[in-house]
């Protein structure tokens, strides 16, 4: 009994340490989309940290910009399709029956509040961009943030 | 490199091996063998004599055991698994880096990056309007009793 209770003291040290470092987008499907598309040609992928978004109060910041790629297109949309469920849709535009635009404000997850934005743009180019945002702020104050500073 | 198989003397062989050692016919490694027989605990008490003999007791009495403390062992435990997992903090941090990937290619130059995070902001909607409208969105929680309104307007 006395063992249980060390082994279980030890297990909350450990978990203390390890789980705030699980990182917040983990838990979605979007995470598979920056994993299976980030590094291929035709593919811009950003990934800034709070350092380098002082301006923004961003915590983290992750993009991926796709172009003429419509399987990769529709990968994101299958993607978003899971990470709707228990988000708040802010925007959702639908254009021939497919979704061009989603924001989405995903629910908070320990201090980061977060954001998916999503747009699909046929003219010049089919061009599909994914953005994921985590910020310590309110995600409405992430919204005008980056209206600022456009 | 010799590897020595050791086995467990039987009470036969040990007497055997005994009556051997007092007609001082045994070899070392058979006086080395009965040593390892005789400084065995719970022996029966007709070996007594010959335990006195091999100085069982007296090595008995001279080694001294040592044993970590059991508290001492948790603190180790502990140590290590502090260590573990600050270096998998440290390990994780590290990992949230800058860096955008252009075709394949890793780019680390920061004004490149930013040039490109902006570049996706913007993507995002040419109209200023059309983001802050999605701004009212989040916060209004009226929005389903509004669009259910245009439909209360239809005789």
């Amino acid at each position: 009994m006395n063992s249980i209770k060390k082994y279980l003291a030890l297990m909350l040290v450990i978990g203390n340490f390890i789980i705030p470092n699980l990182q917040a987008q983990d838990d979605l499907e979007i995470k598979k989309v920056f994993d299976q598309y980030g590094e291929k040609k035709g593919v811009i992928m950003v990934e800034l940290s709070s350092e380098m978004l002082e301006d923004y109060d961003f915590t983290l910041f992750k993009s991926i910009t796709i172009k003429n790629n419509p399987p990769a297109a529709d990968f994101i949309r299958k993607c978003l399709s899971k990470d709707e469920i228990g988000a708040k849709k802010v925007k959702h535009v639908v254009s021939n029956g497919i979704p061009t635009t989603i924001y989405l404000q995903l629910p908070r997850k320990g201090d980061a509040f977060r954001l998916i934005l999503f747009n699909e743009s046929l003219k010049p180019e089919l061009k599909n961009t994914l953005i994921y945002i985590e910020s310590k702020n309110d995600s409405e104050e992430a919204l005008k943030l980056i209206i600022k500073k456009k | 490199m010799r590897l020595k198989f050791r086995y467990k003397l039987t009470y036969e062989q040990a007497d055997k091996l005994i009556e051997k050692y007092y007609e001082g016919c045994t070899t070392v490694e058979e006086e080395k063998r009965l040593h390892g027989f005789l400084s065995q605990v719970n022996l029966p008490a007709k070996y007594k004599s010959e335990q006195t003999i091999f100085g069982y007791f007296n090595e008995r009495k001279n080694i001294k055991s040592f044993q970590i403390p059991g508290y001492l062992r948790w603190t180790a435990v502990i140590a290590i698994l502090f260590i573990g997992a600050f270096s998998f903090q440290v390990f994780t941090s590290n990992n949230k880096q800058n860096y955008a990937y252009i075709n394949g290619e890793k780019i680390s130059d920061i004004k490149v990056i930013k040039t490109h995070a902006l570049a996706s902001l913007s993507d995002l909607t040419n109209s200023k309007n059309e983001m802050e409208e999605s701004i009212k969105n989040l916060n209004n929680n009226n929005i389903i009793e509004q669009q259910l309104e245009v439909f209360s307007e239809i005789k």
